[in-house]
């Protein structure tokens, strides 16, 4: 069995030298279909992890009237804490607010000398729970937090987490598309390719036929020459990426940590590389087997 | 060991290559299927190894039903018989020692065993020194002896030999004939077809002749 194991993949390397350049046409193609989704993949993990730290990060702000008393503060607080959509409130005074801001303005602080007072309010910094957080759900929170005593304003950032998501939403439909079309587009590619060498094998196919080969022991090398083209293709495609990925990152002087904090610049899981290469793999083996079945049949 | 009845093989609407052919042939037999080109001998051999089926009729291999057997049991039909072919069928670009592994492999057979059993046939048709020549660098007696060897390699219980000797003088015929005869010496039932009268005349022992597809005659026992 192992014997026999051995014997199939040695054959399938034999032949992949045979097959030449038809043979390098195949891996090329798996590697830029693949390629092109990796980018998608990358684009829309890399926005998908900003968006949720921008989430996280900037929800609901509600400022605060300069003259609130302190029982006025507590009871805010107590009332936005009770809030269902809220899983935590933190209080930034007046004073923690400017210093925040004057780092902010670092180097410039000569900006705010003009202002005598401080003229940033208190807040409380809301974190809404995720079932929260949609439009309507955010609207309808943030009506009534300032209907509040003591409420001056309320914002929150969902507008252009909304575009972010929107834009989010269309990488990823592109990228799905794009995905399968190219899948489509490199099996055909492949499975034209390995015809190809089929009919350039088709007296060895015949011969094996002839001298009582089952259909399995035909088709296993085919099957494998295709698996290795596929995956070979396919780890090529994640390989680029990676390189191109750290040359971009290394283009824009950021170290993975420096863009992390950004919630950037997180290459693909190992997982994800992984069944990229093995869907290389399942595409090329697939792309073998069509036409050597179809050729079994006739 | 092979038993047809009443074989009628028809191309298109009109082309009858075979008209209800009977014939037997016994274990151990050495016969020939002899007649001119075009008298229906190929299309007859490749309906026993089930390249092609019958329009009608029945034939019988070793006692299993050919016509009948399931397309999953093919490849174990065709272990049991070697075929020589009349182009002889050897891979171009695949060395001699190539060529004959090959069907070791598709037989299952272990590296090892395959190695002993390529080079045992190749010691049998005497081309042990041309193991790792290409077929066309061969003599077309020797690719002849390479086409014989690789029909051995499954020890087949039926050889069926298509023009053995069709384009060879009559010394390298005769040297191609002496190795059949060796090989039905040892027990395996051996059907040659050939359009040479000659040959038939001189080793002929069971000779069925087709003409025109009908079998005209049938004499001899083939012990």
């Amino acid at each position: 069995m192992i014997d026999r194991l051995r014997h199939t993949l040695t054959d399938a390397l034999t032949n992949l030298g045979r097959a030449g350049w038809g043979g390098l046409a195949s891996v090329c193609t798996i590697a830029v279909a693949f390629l092109i989704v990796g980018i998608f993949l990358l684009l829309a993990q890399n926005l998908g992890a900003a968006l949720a730290q921008w989430r996280d990060q900037y929800q609901v702000t509600v400022f605060l009237d300069d003259g609130i008393t302190a029982d006025q503060l507590a009871l805010l607080k107590k009332r936005i804490a009770n809030e269902q959509a809220v899983r935590a409130v933190a209080f930034l005074s007046k004073v923690d607010a400017l210093q925040a801001f004057k780092k902010e303005l670092k180097g410039r602080e000569s900006l705010l000398e003009g202002l005598g007072e401080n003229p940033i309010p208190a807040s409380f910094q809301l974190r809404i729970r995720d079932d929260y957080q949609t439009p309507a759900a955010l609207r309808q929170l943030a009506a009534f937090l300032s209907r509040l005593e003591g409420v001056e304003e309320v914002q929150y950032g969902q507008e252009w987490i909304d575009r972010m998501a929107a834009v989010l939403k269309v990488v990823q439909l592109v990228g799905l598309s794009v995905g399968v079309a190219l899948g489509l587009a490199s099996l055909l590619i492949v499975s034209n390719t390995v015809r190809l060498a089929i009919y350039a094998r088709a007296d060895e196919i015949e011969i094996m036929r002839l001298v009582g080969a089952t259909k399995m022991t035909v088709r296993l090398p085919f099957l494998l020459e295709g698996l290795i083209q596929g995956g070979v293709g396919a780890g090529l495609a994640v390989a680029l990426l990676f390189g191109a990925y750290r040359a971009t990152m290394y283009q824009l002087q950021m170290t993975p940590g420096q863009v992390y904090g950004l919630g950037l610049g997180s290459f693909l899981p190992g997982g994800a590389a992984g069944a990229l290469v093995g869907a290389g793999a399942v595409l090329g083996a697939f792309g073998s087997l069509l036409p050597v079945s179809r050729l079994l049949r006739a | 060991m092979i038993q047809a009845y009443h074989l009628y093989k028809t191309y298109g609407r009109d082309v009858e290559a075979l008209v209800d052919v009977s014939l037997h042939v016994e274990k151990g037999e050495f016969a020939f299927l002899a007649g001119p080109s075009g008298a229906g001998k190929t299309t007859l051999l490749r309906l026993i190894y089930r390249d092609e089926l019958p329009t009608s009729g029945q034939i019988l291999v070793n006692g299993r039903n050919v016509v009948k057997l399931p397309e999953r049991h093919l490849p174990y039909l065709r272990r049991s018989i070697g075929v020589v072919f009349q182009d002889f069928k050897l891979l171009k670009d695949r060395t001699v020692f190539e060529n004959l592994a090959l069907v070791a492999r598709v037989l299952g057979m272990r590296a090892a065993a395959g190695k002993r059993k390529v080079a045992q046939l190749l010691r049998l048709v005497g081309l042990s020194h041309r193991a790792n020549a290409i077929p066309y660098k061969l003599s077309g007696g020797e690719q002849q002896r390479v086409a014989v060897a690789r029909a051995l390699m499954n020890d087949p219980m039926i050889l069926l030999a298509d023009e053995p000797t069709g384009n060879l003088d009559a010394e390298l015929a005769a040297d191609i004939m002496r190795l059949l005869r060796e090989i039905n010496a040892k027990g395996t039932t051996v059907l040659v077809a050939t359009h040479d009268q000659d040959l038939v005349r001189e080793y002929g022992r069971h000779v069925l002749v087709l003409k025109q597809g009908r079998v005209v005659e049938d004499y001899g026992d083939g012990r």
